[in-house]
């Protein structure tokens, strides 16, 4: 389990900078490109990095994977001594960035020459003032503990880690550095304590690094982590000035609990001969976490791909590239891990071709091998808006193996829902960053904003095409259903919307049949009333659902004055037909004596016998639900007495009635589905 | 959830048992009695689920791996021999290391410990084990509580309560569950000389444990009653400064949508499937069993609409995912996934807790519709962070020689195409010589103004004059200790020959 409060938090890196420091390391670097010359000429004298250049190298190359790995909330201050304590940067966040602690290093320059030997009083040079000046720096508290304590008033407890990069002449002066530290750290707490702007420190991790030229000898020993003091662990590293980066490297790994990957197998073509590839291997960090489900797996599949590699102390996982096949981005991964990778060694040929394939937007699946012979695929490396990340992915078996599909379970036979309208409802709530801060003022964050755009857009929203009639007359109605979900509507909308009823009343008063699109056979056999009756009552029930504004109530006002509304006026009974009378039926009877009452009052003898189901269309559903209020007074003789003779006797041909010039053969077609086709038929002829 | 039965068969499971009515028996038979009863409730209500059975005393054997086929179980049951101490120690660490090569690191488990309250004795046994978990640093192997993965630890134990090894073992099965992090439990018979007791002891907690997710899936006025299996469990985040435990909260809702190829498989703390549940579904009928063509009533449920349905379909036809509340200020992603069956579902992944779990979608909370807001306030996905990472700084690292070397080689490369590539050498060598005096490495400012030198005397006949001109006043400026400021730039020599 992860650790609260962790030493990772603060990290002082206390560099000395006293003249010993500008030594040469006496390692000089090679220079290929100079060999192989004319050789008369008076070879270059060698250079080699100073003691200073290698430990401050050394450390920024600490912070550059610290603060690719860790944005924020990680935090590394650089103090340098000679004869004070140079302090380059504070605990601001605006401070932890490489280029800071560059220019900051640029303005302190090189350690000081030695002092001429009968100086008096002798400089004092010492890293003694950098390691006090971080004792001191420990206690200042990061913007992310005073946040702790005030807005959770919680106990933070400090703890954090100084590493010291010096020079000691023997295990002695080694020991009373430690032991000086221990007593500066006492000291610093005490008044800590007693001052509100200071957070005493719980415990500090002290690394020495010992470092020497490598032509000499240290009489400085390692030590392993020592608890001098429940508030001080310390440990030593001696070692030669040009091992201070490996070195480093292998102490990040267990500070900020991080974990190496060697990706191998990346084909990459050769920089001088470009038709022809090679296989390149890259090293990246990230947090060890990425690898706890592979290696916690099969211990014998985790063997194989753990290695150590020459010259480095700590292990790298092993894991093959996998060309990428089609775009792998476009699905959901099964990713249960996720962090931020560096290459370890950033500028070389393999890493930026490998960066560069990433930041295009391209991703690579990582293999592992099994002992047991095949591979699992098992992570994911991909560029998240320039920043490059590792997924884990699942590797093991799924609890979900063999699901139902979802067409199996509740409303899974339904076949017509409403996808491509709410795709457009998807379209509508698809979210965008918004930047934040500038929406001062307004009290709802985004997010909830959206979430009242979804509440209003899904006031009337039927799920099937079945269910609704008004969402599929799209040709003689939009743009009205999407403006009357609007929050607010301008006076053109309204304008807009109340054309839209007008024109349909026009329609009606035309007998224009409505012509609903993307039907089934369901709707097709409506009569064209009681299409209207069906789209009035929907429409009203829409408009109803959705009175956001003044203005919208106006559309609703105008739709009731425009459209006489059974509810309202068939209180008399006049306009009752067949259709109604069948839908108090329904309410009244039981399905199975409700089919022979039909069929006992609408068929010709000549009927064949009655059908065992009679699906009832939404539209009467509809109807009967606004009618009901208006007609329970009556009985149903007196509906029936009220019918004309419509139902009851065979429709006069419609050729014979006159006005038309077009007559529609089998208008019975158009009625109720009531069954075969051969019923009908039957009627007309 | 799958589950590991870890069944104790050191010797003291043998001691024998008066039942009242006057049969003998031992403690491991009524655990079996019991087991068997435990595998028949499941069978019934939660026949999905995974089961496997683990044996052990000192030692610990795998005897059945995970399985939906119960009844293999409980013939190996009838194949238990006994052996010699209890370890329970090494017994977790059997099942940790069976649960994690099987399920990974992800998958939330429970462990049904099933035995008679003796702990064990010597070095190994629990007493032992709970007193050197501390001390377990240089070499020897770390206890295996709490264990990688989220698991429920539950202890049967067949014994009588009042015995006295009971009143001394409970409180360290309570700390064993205490180490695992969840909430599991003790079972001990109110009667051990009653079989049925202890049948339905197990039936009990059998009901207990797989208690399944039922909620709402919400989208503005839309909803539709869902189950979600496997059921989530709550969540503990743990980051430096924090420390909180998050509950699902029953109503899942949908707050907006984004494309699938802009979420980017973010890091999932697990993964469910939404089952659309029926309205009318009976009380007594396991929410587990999501066979639901069992159900008489499915046919009904199939041809009703639901919600889920066309969310599924929409989604998946526009390829986006749904971003949806599981709680507070927790967020998860609804999208359709097929797996390789060509089976298509509505699945939900849950993100860690918190609404900036991912950076390139910034903070959950302030996501909005396009339309919403002015065109300057809205960015697009993915969000870039204000700092570049180092791979894309073209930063300076000398730590290997070759880092030197190729920056050495490009200026290099760019003199001896002077003039035409005076800007590209001054900008590299200033580069170049910014970082050398950051890291306080002059000898290497003094070593390049050599090389330019040398360079210069070797430079071919046919070279422009530029050439030497520019290497020259390079190498003099690079050798000037005044010029050792960051602040300064080296500038092209201006000759005739680039003027003109």
């Amino acid at each position: 389990m992860i650790e609260m409060f962790p030493a990772n938090h603060k990290t002082v890196f206390v560099l000395d900078h006293t003249p010993y420091f500008g030594i040469s390391c006496e390692s000089p670097i090679e220079f290929e490109f100079l060999k192989g010359r004319t050789p008369s000429f008076i070879p270059m004298a060698p250079i080699s990095k100073t003691l200073w250049t290698l430990s401050v190298e050394s450390a920024i190359e600490y912070c550059r994977i610290v603060w690719d790995l860790f944005p924020t909330g990680k935090l590394v201050r650089f103090f340098a001594s000679d004869t004070v304590a140079h302090i380059l940067n504070t605990w601001s966040t605006t401070q932890q960035s490489l280029s800071h602690i560059m220019n900051g290093c640029a303005l302190i320059g090189v350690p000081p020459a030695p002092p001429p030997l009968r100086a008096t009083p002798p400089p004092d040079y010492t890293v003694l003032h950098g390691l006090r000046a971080a004792i001191e720096g420990l206690c200042e508290p990061t913007e992310y503990q005073v946040d702790k304590c005030k807005v959770d008033g919680g106990q933070v407890i400090n703890r954090c880690r100084v590493i010291c990069i010096t020079s000691a002449r023997d295990n002695e002066s080694m020991n009373r550095l430690e032991e000086i530290f221990l007593t500066v750290l006492n000291q610093q707490n005490k008044i800590a304590i007693g001052n509100e702007n200071l957070l005493p420190i719980n415990h500090c991790h002290l690394v020495i690094i010992n470092t020497f030229p490598i032509n000499i000898e240290s009489s400085v020993n390692n030590h392993s982590p020592r608890h001098l003091s429940p508030l001080l662990t310390t440990e030593v590293h001696s070692i030669k000035a040009p091992q201070i980066p490996t070195k480093l490297s292998s102490l990040i790994l267990e500070h900020y609990d991080l974990a190496s990957t060697t990706v191998t197998g990346i084909p990459m073509k050769e920089e001088q001969n470009a038709s022809s590839s090679a296989n390149y291997d890259v090293e990246i960090f990230h947090a060890s976490s990425t690898h706890t489900s592979i290696l916690k797996g099969n211990p014998l599949d985790s063997a194989a791909i753990r290695t150590i590699k020459e010259g480095l102390e700590y292990e790298t996982v092993t894991l093959k590239w996998c060309t990428p096949r089609g775009v792998t981005g476009n699905e959901l991964q099964n990713c249960t891990a996720m962090h931020r990778i560096t290459p370890v060694d950033v500028n070389s040929r393999p890493s930026l071709c490998l960066i560069n394939f990433l930041l295009n937007g391209r991703s690579v699946m990582l293999e592992m091998p099994r002992k047991s012979g095949g591979k699992i695929t098992s992570h994911l490396l991909a560029a998240h808006g320039g920043e490059i990340f590792i997924h884990t992915l699942c590797t093991a078996r799924s609890v979900l193996e063999d699901p139902p599909s979802i067409s199996e379970g509740c409303g899974g036979r339904v076949t017509d829902y409403r996808i491509p309208d709410f795709g457009l409802l998807i379209k509508q709530t698809t979210l965008l960053p918004v930047k934040p801060g500038k929406i001062a003022g307004d009290q709802l964050r985004p997010l909830d904003r959206v979430r009242e755009r979804l509440n209003r857009l899904t006031k009337y929203w039927p799920l099937t095409i079945s269910s609704t009639l008004i969402f599929n007359l799209k040709q003689y109605i939009d743009p009205l259903p999407g403006l009357v979900v609007k929050e607010k509507l301008t006076e053109d909308q309204v304008f807009v919307c109340k054309k839209i009823i007008f024109n349909l009343i026009a329609l009606e008063s035309k007998m224009e049949p409505l012509h609903p699109q993307n039907v089934g056979q369901r709707m097709k056999g409506q009569k064209r009333e009681e299409q209207y009756k069906a789209m009035w009552n929907e429409l009203e029930t829409f408009l109803k659902n959705n009175l956001h504004s003044e203005n919208h109530k106006l559309i609703h006002q105008c739709l009731l004055e425009c459209h006489k509304f059974n509810f309202e006026t068939d209180k008399s009974g006049e306009k009752v037909d067949l259709d109604e009378a069948l839908t108090q039926l329904e309410s009244v009877e039981e399905v199975s004596q409700r089919v022979s009452v039909i069929r006992a009052t609408t068929d010709s003898p000549l009927s064949p016998p009655p059908l065992a189901n009679i699906t009832p269309s939404f539209s009467r559903q509809n109807s009967y639900k606004h009618t009901t209020s208006g007609n329970s007074q009556k009985s149903l003789y007196e509906i029936f007495a009220n019918v004309p003779q419509k139902g009851k006797s065979r429709p006069e041909f419609a050729g014979r009635q006159g006005d038309n010039l077009v007559t529609k053969l089998y208008g019975n077609l158009k009625m109720e589905d009531r069954g075969p086709r051969t019923d009908t038929a039957m009627e007309v002829s | 959830m799958p589950t590991v039965i870890l069944l104790d068969v050191s010797l003291s499971m043998s001691r024998p048992v008066q039942l009242s009515d006057g049969t003998e028996t031992t403690r491991k038979q009524l655990a079996i009695n019991g087991i068997e009863a435990f595998l028949d409730h499941l069978s019934v209500h939660s026949k999905l689920e995974f089961i496997a059975l683990m044996a052990f005393s000192s030692l610990y054997e795998e005897r059945c791996p995970f399985t939906r086929d119960y009844n293999v179980i409980k013939s190996e049951l009838k194949h238990i021999d006994d052996y010699d101490k209890t370890s329970i120690e090494t017994a977790l660490h059997g099942v940790s290391q069976m649960v994690l090569g099987e399920w990974g690191n992800n998958t939330a488990c429970q462990i049904v410990l099933v035995t008679d309250g003796s702990t064990g004795i010597g070095s190994m046994s629990l007493k032992e084990s709970l007193a050197t978990i501390t001390q377990r640093n240089n070499g020897l192997t770390a206890f295996p509580l709490p264990f990688p993965f989220p698991a429920t630890l539950h202890v049967v134990c067949i014994a009588g309560a009042n015995e006295p090894n009971i009143i001394k073992s409970k409180p360290l099965y309570q700390k064993l569950i205490d180490l695992t992090g969840y909430e599991g439990s003790i079972h001990i018979p109110d009667n051990l000389q009653s079989e049925a007791n202890i049948t339905t002891m197990l039936q009990k907690l059998a009901d207990d444990m797989y208690t399944s997710f039922r909620g709402v899936l919400k989208c503005g006025h839309l909803e539709s009653k869902i189950l979600l299996s496997p059921a989530p469990v709550a969540f503990t985040k743990v980051t430096d400064f924090n420390n909180k435990t998050y509950n699902i909260s029953d109503l899942i809702e949908v707050r907006g949508f984004i494309s699938v190829p802009d979420v980017g498989s973010p890091m999932t703390i697990s993964r469910h499937l939404i089952l659309p549940a029926s309205g009318t579904q009976k009380q007594d009928s396991n929410p587990n069993d999501i066979d639901l063509t069992d159900d008489n009533s499915a046919v009904e449920d199939a041809s009703t609409p639901s919600f889920c349905v066309l969310l599924h379909g929409a989604l998946k036809v526009e390829n986006m995912a749904a971003l949806v509340t599981v709680g507070e200020n927790w967020f998860g992603f609804v999208y359709s996934w097929a797996d390789s069956k060509k089976k298509s579902n509505l699945m939900m992944t849950i993100l860690t807790p918190g609404s900036d779990v991912i950076p390139w979608l910034g903070d959950l909370n302030d996501l909005g519709t396009g339309d919403m807001f002015s065109v300057d306030m809205v960015g697009s996905f993915p969000i870039k962070p204000s700092e570049k990472r180092s791979y894309s700084q073209n930063g300076v690292v000398w730590i290997r020689q070759a880092g030197l070397q190729s920056d050495i080689q490009k200026i290099l490369r760019h003199a001896r195409k002077l003039p035409d590539k005076t800007q590209q050498f001054y900008k590299e060598l200033n580069r170049l010589r910014k970082a050398a005096i950051s890291l306080g490495f002059q000898e290497l400012l003094t070593g390049l103004s050599c090389i330019f030198e040398q360079e210069c005397m070797q430079l071919p006949g046919n070279a422009h004059p530029d050439c030497a001109l520019q290497l020259h006043h390079a190498a003099d400026l690079l050798r000037k200790s005044h010029n050792r400021d960051i602040k300064f730039t080296l500038t092209p020599l201006q000759t005739n020959y680039t003027s003109s």
